[in-house]
């Protein structure tokens, strides 16, 4: 009896089993120390501003959801957070004169938009939060045309080039204020017949609710963003241990129950 | 003949090149060293040097790590190496007289090509699509709708490629020339296809003032991969260089017209 031949591409199927299970095996390999490195630190640093509520508040029994997150993501990795408020964040229009560096920051929390600017600096890990313009008047809509319009712009990467066009479009005054006092007092002086401001700074400002309006400035143009950590480019290992650890965090529903503590899916008032 | 046996014969050819490829171990090795040493030891071993260090600075300004920014570039390469090398399948076939029995069959010139080269592109996207397993290392995502797709593009850019080989095939006569000759061709089309830098004055105002020579920008502009590297960069982790629509309609264009270039050459020989 003569032995049944062999299939004509089982040859083939080995030799491209062997080098695909070799590949397989390859991609396991960590590309990088970043992880390894906090590990043996066993604390992860998040750098936030002193303030961005609902992110970053000062209350120490509410401390802002971008804090409470990062203890959960430490927590999940059985790490310590270590929280490092730095002033300077938010000050400039140009991130690099924030000065985070590597050796202060592990995570950059407080107000980091998902935007293709930050991501040219940094990798990002979307918090399930979005941004984006938010106009207050007393009418709760734009002002007739030739108004003078109070802007703050915030730092989180929404883009100050189209609001800006958008403005000029529609004949608005645009005058640019420095902070959130600024911004509060020109439209309750009458300064300002509206004021634009990005969504989280716009729920920080202390103005009467009955008799101030917010909305969302919803044109096309005006693209929302994502929230998100910042993390160090390059820093792949721990990109990946931090992105498991918040699905784990989402899976259990505690993400969620964060942004209801905070009011983070909350429309604005 | 009639269409059926016509398909047979199709086949037949297609088998033979699909068959002979991957019983060759030494070939399969080669599509396996390529992404090692290309994403293993060059995307690590650089990557360093593009993470990020100070937020805000300019290093790397593409909104991807390097190793992202690498990776579809690395298919290409492996697309490259063994298309044009398909043309020693041609050679040898030349030299020991096979192609001599096949073109006295009654199959049409044109059919026997097709054969040749589309068991040719079949077996460069393999090689291809083998470097997809290192995806999770280059910490890229991709849905099956991606995968597809970049699967689909591969065949096109190999077709090209391998029909770009058969006319590399008329021209030479020695295995030892041809080895010579592939390297000087796919070399400098690899390096200058933007695959291992980025080159977009276009893309933001820091990438801008990046500057480089003139004339590496004039050879980069005018090399058809560029825009098949450009087109998978799309696909794969959504970022052009380019306009999106520039890749396909090269890789198209290329694979018609170096098919009908080898077409006319497969009927002088």
């Amino acid at each position: 009896m003569s032995r049944p031949r062999p299939s004509r591409w089982r040859s083939a199927a080995v030799n491209i089993g062997i080098v695909a299970a070799l590949l397989f095996a390859a991609s396991f390999l960590p590309p990088d120390t970043s992880l390894a490195d906090r590990q043996r630190a066993g604390v992860i640093k998040l750098c936030v501003p002193p303030s961005f509520p609902p992110l970053v508040t000062s209350d120490p029994s509410a401390p802002g959801y971008d804090i409470e997150l990062g203890q959960a993501l430490a927590a999940e990795l059985g790490l310590r957070l270590a929280v490092n408020t730095v002033p300077s964040i938010g000050r400039d229009y140009n991130p690099r004169n924030w000065s985070l560096t590597r050796a202060q920051c592990d995570l950059v929390g407080g107000g980091v938009a998902d935007s293709v600017q930050t991501r040219s600096f940094m990798q990002t890990l979307p918090t399930q939060t979005q941004t984006g313009w938010i106009g207050i008047s007393r009418t709760g809509a734009m002002p007739a045309a030739g108004s003078v319009v109070a802007v703050l712009p915030g730092t989180s990467g929404l883009s100050r080039v189209t609001l800006s066009s958008w403005l000029r479009a529609r004949n608005y005054r645009g005058k640019l204020v420095r902070d959130t006092k600024e911004l509060a007092q020109a439209l309750t002086s009458g300064e300002a017949s509206a004021v634009i401001t990005e969504r989280f700074l716009a729920a920080g400002l202390e103005l009467d609710e009955r008799q101030y309006q917010s909305f969302w400035l919803d044109e096309p143009q005006f693209e929302g963003f994502p929230m998100a950590l910042g993390l160090w480019k390059g820093d792949q290992t721990f990109k990946s241990a931090v992105a498991a650890a918040f699905e784990t965090i989402e899976r259990s529903g505690r993400a969620a129950q964060l942004r209801e503590r905070y009011g983070i899916d909350a429309e604005p008032q | 003949m009639e269409p059926m046996m016509l398909l047979r014969g199709l086949y037949a050819i297609w088998l033979r090149e699909i068959t002979r490829a991957t019983r060759d171990r030494a070939q399969l090795i080669g599509g396996v060293s390529r992404p090692l040493i290309w994403l293993l030891i060059l995307g690590v071993g650089l990557n360093p040097y593009f993470r990020g260090e100070v937020y805000g600075e300019v290093r790397f300004v593409i909104p991807y790590t390097y190793l992202q920014f690498l990776f579809p570039a690395v298919i290409v390469l492996n697309i490259m190496y063994t298309s044009i090398q398909f043309a020693v399948s041609v050679i040898w076939d030349r030299e020991f007289g096979f192609l001599r029995e096949v073109l006295v069959s009654p199959l049409p010139r044109p059919l026997i090509l097709l054969g040749k080269v589309l068991g040719g592109s079949t077996i460069a996207t393999l090689h291809g699509s083998l470097v997809l397993i290192l995806a999770r290392f280059a910490d890229v995502t991709l849905s099956l709708s991606q995968m597809f797709t970049a699967l689909g593009l591969m065949f096109v850019l190999a077709f090209g490629l391998t029909s770009f080989g058969v006319i590399l095939a008329a021209r030479v006569r020695s295995f030892e020339g041809f080895g010579v000759f592939s390297n000087t061709i796919i070399l400098p089309l690899y390096f200058t296809s933007s695959s291992v830098f980025p080159l977009d004055p276009a893309l933001t105002r820091t990438q801008m003032v990046t500057a480089y020579p003139e004339w590496l920008v004039f050879l980069v502009q005018i090399n058809p991969i560029t825009y098949a590297v450009d087109m998978l960069r799309g696909v794969l982790i959504g970022f052009n260089q380019f306009p999106p629509g520039y890749g396909p309609a090269v890789i198209f264009g290329m694979a018609a017209l170096f098919f009908v270039v080898a077409l006319i050459d497969f009927g002088r020989s």
